[in-house]
């Protein structure tokens, strides 16, 4: 769909610079438009051309105008077609239609990848890279042109040959062409330079992105980079001595480059299929984190390699939401290398489970596949996730992306509940296995020894309990001895008779328990309940004692030595109980 | 039942709850009345006891596994050495393509031009285990990359291989002695040398399945009950497909019944266990493609029929005795038991002394495998350090109350002491028995001196004062020396693991005199190197112990690799590297090999190289062509392994040589020594001046550590002898190029 508005019909005067400097050519263009005066009327667009073998190698193109206070409009540019014309069109809508003879000064913006051919195509490791570029004298236009200059910047100035047409003035690493005068639309003329390159020539193959999001405060990135260095092949042996040694060997090859990772990138990795690449470093910056990423090994012409780099960031910087409205502004590709060219690119965006209607506002046209599903940790149904491709990609494209959906927060709870619910259900599992008898055939025998270990369990402490109860009385008469309060000992003996009386029923019921079960231990108990009266008695008989030591009719020495006795023959009571107890 | 048990175990709790309350009374009071009691009450609970054997089982897991994580820790999560490569590699195969798809694999990228069925030349047991840990985890959604898995599968492992032992132990003495020996089998650097994070090999499993087999077995002889039995063979299986070493297992476990017969212990749980066994045992491994019909057919197997043979004659005899009088039965007895005994006897000590596995140790290959040299005692202490001191006294213990199951003990460590002496690496069969009876010993004085102490408190006391007085200050000065010992054994179990059981091997760590460390990654470097920079298909050849890291790491066709089953192939490569380049070439055209990778250590002091390996290639070269190669014309005349200038000129000239020292004439390390100066070997080199002729450089690593060359295909016709004709013509194509 071409703009409602009329086509600019007339024109204008040039000024470009190419700058072959790096492994792009980057064309940058000032155009003075004019609309003829008598023309027909205000032009509201105007076209762009380029020529017919120059097209596919286009990344990017990007027009701009200067307004009077020097701040920068870009333009909307939107590709069309010519009838009877090869090559790409672009009209570019203009901010407010000109005039019949009004003018307007615009900038244009090309970056053409792979453009540069390295010749000769093998090198040896000792030679330097020399490329060869192939271009158009003229600014290709669909109109005529009033006046034209070309200038080229090339990276060295050693150069091997160009084109001299309108004889250029040549100095350091430029080459000055024009001014050429009244110029016809669609004028080509072969414009050739070979000069030295040794910039790095690399190349982003293949990259895979993919951006995790998760509610819980976190966004992982992971990029996955097939790189290769796309400049002179290397011929020849690849000599370590040499390379260690001297300077300007194997000086076209790529050693190491830097990548800006976001200032709150954290837990950033980098390896590849055999493990972490320990030759990085990592710098962190007030607004960045810069990566000197080292591949394995130099990367010479045509080698190749491949790594994947992560890191995590917080949400808070890039996660928008408005209720249940959450938009994700992220850059659809980032930083990897200065002046870098992705061939192809993936984008996969990972949104929370349960996200919906999601929408994606792109800053520039993306090739969107089907959406998939991807499964990770505690998912059930599945995360959306948003796959996007895009081809010949250079700087001009790290700009963000945003991603709209809504997603209902209590989801947020599923995860929890989900390991909740499978923790319950684990221990659930065990209390019912060791609660219920699963065995198939009943075991008569072993279930009557259980019962009568559960009773003599009860017995042993029941028996411990009337022990326990001895030497509280013992207390209680050892209170008495020093402060003669005959209440103590009575109330003393009181609770040791009542609770002893108590005790000893238990055990008497526990036994015959045990009698009905038909064991033997019922005997030993009966046993334990006779030495434990005879305990007792002795308990009381020094009680009596010591009522009569302090009512004065016991001599002391008589007294301690009954109760020595006393309490040798207890002991010996008790300890015949304890062998019992032990027996049990 | 259910309603009862409920219940009863609550008062369970509640009587729990009374013992500890009066226990604190009871310490209080001083008085010594009721405390048999309590202390009966005290030693009864299940509840408190089982806690406490879960937690220290627990504790013990855990202490195992984090133990082995110092290679993780200081470097990262990766598959270690050499072995472990291959079998990451075929878990990968397994886990991308599925189990029959790895069963029937056939590894064209290994042994080339000749391949390597996989499937059916390895113990799956270990891929298996790994891959279906990571099917599992994957199935429940937990995203967990299958090296992961395999890096961690050891340190997982050697938990089960604890409570293995300990159910092993506690049915052989007590539970006491069950959890000290768990504890010793969790940090033992005998089988952490084996078992660390990133050793994916099988004996990391395999241990679990022995001592799991074996306690299995001890239970089945124990009840007799065929259920046992089956379970017993079930985890053989398990071993049978995890590790060669089952071979121990199908020795032992006949050597067991043969002594329990001889010792006059037949009953009818051993005739149960062990025709169940046999049988089972026997159908079970043969299903192992792997095994296949071995165990019918070699020596090593033979043991067992025979002992299952004399079982049944001996059972038979038996039911005889029942039937026939004395005087028949006696004639008969004699005759049959002595006769079969006797061909059990010989031909066990025939297999112990000529069987296969004895017999490989003569043949090069074998013998040039550091772990296959026999064992020094300094390792023995190394490894197990306080244990193989105090195992004597388990075993004696065992010895002195013995019954069927200390037999099988008693017998364990005795073969286990044997083999380990013979082989460094079956030092690993043996730190189990010794866990265990090393724990024995302990938990034996730990009872008697800490128990004593007890039965010491229990007399009546009247006061509570002199109660200190009382205990005897030597149990006291015991303990502690035991607990001294135990500490020291815990702290040296820490020391070897993180200084010698946990590098990687495959990235080397130095450091610098400031305590930084620089990592050499130099092996992933030249691995990965091939992997993106050679043709898919390129044949790599390498001395053999490189081979499963190339196939694992580089992903390129190899030709001789450490599964080291075709000795003549081994043998051709050693040649090729012993012989001068252009012999070499030859060999390399017919193996149609396009990169040559060797280990070059000289730059920074590596010892383990090739030059240094070198007299093991020529020695097996030797062995297959010894009209070609001589190892004598690799000495100098005094009969030194030189690479100086007073080499022989046969080293200096040979294709490794000529490879490891290409252009290293030219490079001076540092100012104190000359150019060309070898710091592994410490001297300078002989031929400064190598120049290639059909190989060239084609990729050294930043340490000079790997070297790759490249074989260059041949010319494209014959060189001329003399000069071509020259005229006058200019050739046309010239003007050609220059028009551009």
């Amino acid at each position: 769909p071409l703009f409602a508005i009329e086509l600019l019909t007339f024109y204008f005067s040039a000024k470009r610079t190419v700058d072959l400097s790096t492994h792009l050519a980057k064309v940058s263009a000032e155009l003075n438009l004019a609309n003829p005066p008598g023309g027909a009327g205000p032009a509201g667009a105007f076209l762009l051309a380029l020529e017919p073998g120059l097209e596919p190698r286009l990344a990017y193109l990007g027009v701009q105008v200067k307004g009077e206070e020097e701040e920068e409009n870009t333009l909307e540019v939107r590709e069309t077609k010519v009838k009877g014309k090869s090559g790409k069109f672009f009209t570019v809508k203009l901010p407010s239609p000109l005039v019949p003879g009004a003018k307007i000064r615009v900038s244009v913006e090309m970056v053409f990848t792979h453009v540069l051919q390295p010749y000769p195509t093998h090198i040896t490791q000792a030679e330097k890279q020399f490329v060869v570029f192939e271009g158009n004298h003229y600014f290709y236009s669909p109109y005529p042109t009033k006046t034209q200059t070309t200038r080229v910047k090339l990276a060295s100035r050693n150069i091997e040959s160009y084109t001299k047409l309108g004889n250029p003035s040549r100095s350091e690493d430029m080459l000055e062409y024009g001014p050429f005068k009244d110029i016809p639309p669609y004028s080509q003329d072969t414009l050739k330079v070979h000069y030295e390159n040794n910039s790095p020539f690399l190349t982003i193959t293949s990259m895979t992105r993919v951006i995790e999001v998760s509610h819980w405060g976190n966004i992982a990135v992971e990029e996955t980079v097939d790189l290769k260095h796309t400049g002179a092949v290397l011929k020849g042996p690849f000599s370590r001595y040499d390379y260690q040694r001297q300077p300007d060997s194997g000086i076209s090859s790529v050693k190491s480059f830097k990548t800006i990772l976001p200032a709150a990138a954290q837990d950033v990795y980098y390896r590849d299929e055999i493990g972490n690449i320990s030759t990085s470093h990592l710098l962190i910056l007030d607004d960045s984190v810069e990566m000197e990423i080292r591949p394995r090994f130099p990367l010479f012409g045509g080698w190749k390699t491949h790594y994947i780099i992560g890191y995590n960031l917080p949400s808070y910087e890039y996660l928008y939401n408005l209720g249940d409205q959450y938009a994700l502004k992220m850059r659809f590709v980032d930083h990897v290398f200065d002046e870098q060219v992705t061939d192809s690119l993936t984008v996969k965006i990972i949104l929370p489970e349960g996200a919906k209607n999601i929408h994606v506002d792109s800053p520039y046209e993306i090739n969107r596949a089907a959406d998939e599903l991807h499964y990770t940790y505690l998912d059930t149904f599945g995360r959306p996730v948003i796959v996007a491709h895009k081809n010949n990609m250079v700087e001009q494209h790290i700009q963000d992306v945003v991603v709209h959906y809504t997603f209902n927060k209590i989801l947020m709870l599923q995860e929890p509940l989900l390991v909740v619910g499978a923790f319950y259900i684990l221990f659930f599992t065990v209390i019912i296995y060791v609660r219920l008898d699963f065995s198939i055939t009943k075991d008569p025998a072993a279930e009557a020894r259980m019962k009568v270990a559960c009773i003599t369990e009860q017995v042993l402490t029941l028996v411990n309990k009337r022990l326990g109860l001895y030497r509280h009385f013992d207390e209680a008469v050892n209170k008495y001895k020093q402060s003669r309060d005959i209440s103590t000992l009575n109330s003393g003996k009181k609770t040791l008779e009542t609770e002893h009386k108590v005790l000893t029923s238990e055990i008497a019921s526990l036994q015959s328990k045990l009698k009905t079960e038909g064991s033997d231990l019922c005997d030993k108990v009966s046993e334990i309940q006779k030495l434990d009266s005879q305990v007792k008695e002795l308990v009381l008989k020094s009680s009596v004692e010591a009522e009569r030591l302090v009512a004065g009719k016991l001599k002391k020495d008589t007294y301690i030595e009954n109760e020595k006795l006393h309490s040798n023959k207890r002991q010996e009571l008790v300890t015949k109980i304890d062998n019992i107890l032990d027996a049990l | 039942m259910a309603e009862h048990s409920g219940p009863d175990s609550g008062k369970h709790k509640a009587n729990h709850a009374n013992a500890n309350s009066a226990a604190l009374l009871h310490g209080r009071a001083g008085a010594g009345t009721g405390a048999g009691g309590l202390s009966g009450g005290l030693s009864q609970p299940a509840g408190w006891q089982s806690l406490l054997s879960f937690t220290i089982l627990f504790l013990a897991w855990l202490a195992g596994f984090s133990s082995r994580l110092f290679a993780v820790i200081r470097f990262e999560s990766i598959i270690h050495e050499f072995d472990p490569w291959f079998n990451y590699r075929s878990t990968h195969h397994l886990a991308s393509h599925g189990f029959y798809e790895f069963l029937n694999w056939f590894d064209e990228r290994a042994w080339y031009p000749l391949g390597r069925i996989v499937g059916g030349t390895v113990y799956p047991g270990l891929m298996v285990t790994a891959g279906l840990i990571h099917w599992i985890l994957n199935m429940l959604n937990i995203t967990v990359h299958i090296r992961d898995v395999c890096v961690f599968l050891a340190p997982v492992f050697s938990g089960l291989t604890a409570i293995s032992t300990f159910l092993l132990t506690r049915e052989l003495w007590n539970q006491g002695a069950g959890l000290l020996a768990a504890c010793f089998i969790a940090i033992v650097p005998g089988y952490i040398s084996r078992s660390v994070a990133g050793s994916f090999d099988n004996e990391g499993i395999a241990i679990f399945a022995l001592q799991f087999t074996y306690y299995l077995w001890v239970k089945s002889v124990k009840t007799g009950s065929v259920f046992w039995t089956i379970c017993c063979c079930l985890s053989y299986f398990y071993m049978v497909s995890a590790w060669g070493g089952y071979v121990f297992i199908i020795n032992l476990i006949p050597l067991h019944v043969f002594v329990l017969l001889l010792m006059q212990r037949y009953s009818r749980r051993v005739y149960i266990a062990y025709s169940t066994f046999y049988i089972v045992g026997l159908i079970l491994s043969m299903q192992i493609p792997f095994v296949g019909f071995q165990p019918i057919r070699t020596s090593e197997h033979m043991a067992a029929a025979g002992v299952f043979a004399l079982l049944q004659a001996y059972a038979f005899l038996q039911y005889l005795r029942d039937r026939l009088t004395k005087q028949e039965f006696q004639t008969l007895f004699f005759l049959g038991v002595s006769l079969a005994a006797g061909i059990v006897f010989l031909s066990v000590i025939y297999l112990t002394y000529t069987g296969e596995w004895y017999a490989k140790i003569h043949i090069p290959i074998i013998a040039s495998v550091s772990e296959h040299q026999p064992t020094t005692w300094v390792s023995f202490f190394f490894d197990l350090h306080i244990l193989v001191c105090t195992f004597p006294a388990g075993l004696w213990f065992c010895i002195k109350n013995i019954n069927d199951e200390r037999v099988f003990v008693a017998l364990y460590a005795i073969s286990a002491v044997y083999f380990a002496g013979v082989m460094v690496r079956l030092m690993l069969t043996l730190t189990p028995v010794v866990c265990m009876l090393s724990a024995i010993a302990f938990s034996n004085v730990f009872e008697h001196y800490l128990g004593d102490d007890m039965k010491r408190e229990n007399p009546p006391v009247e006061d509570s004062s002199d109660e200190d007085d009382k205990r005897n200050p030597g149990n006291l000065i015991v303990t502690m020396l035991m607990l001294m010992l135990l500490m020291m054994f815990a702290v040296h179990c820490t020391w070897v693991t993180s200084n010698a059981y946990s590098s990687p091997s495959v990235v080397l760590a130095s450091y610098n005199h400031d305590g930084t460390r620089n990592i050499l990654d130099d092996f992933r470097e030249a691995y990965y190197w091939l992997r993106q920079n050679t043709d898919e298909h390129a044949r790599v050849m390498s001395w053999w112990d490189y081979g499963y890291q190339i196939a694992g790491m580089a992903n390129r066709t190899t030709l001789v690799d450490n599964n080291t089953w075709n000795n003549s192939h081994i043998a051709l490569v050693g040649k090729a590297m012993s012989s001068n380049e252009t012999a070499a070439y030859e060999i390399m055209r017919s193996l149609d090999v396009d990169y040559v990778l060797i280990i070059f250590g000289g730059v920074i002091g590596y010892s383990g190289d090739d030059i240094n390996k070198f007299l093991w290639m020529v020695r097996i070269a030797e062995g297959e062509h010894p009209k070609d190669i001589r190892e004598s014309d690799y000495f100098t005349p005094q009969g030194e392994f030189r690479v100086d200038k007073a080499g022989s000129p046969t080293l200096l000239n040979c294709l490794m040589y000529k490879m490891s020292y290409y252009r290293f004439g030219e490079m001076q390390l540092d100012f104190r020594t000359p150019p060309g100066f070898d710091r592994t070997r410490n001297a300078e080199i002989g031929n400064k001046d190598i120049k290639f002729k059909h190989l060239e450089e084609a990729f050294t690593s930043e340490h000079w550590l790997v070297r790759i060359y490249k074989v260059k295909k041949l010319d494209n016709r014959e060189t001329l002898d003399h000069k071509p004709r020259v005229t006058n013509i200019v050739p046309k194509q010239k003007t050609a190029v220059l028009d551009l």
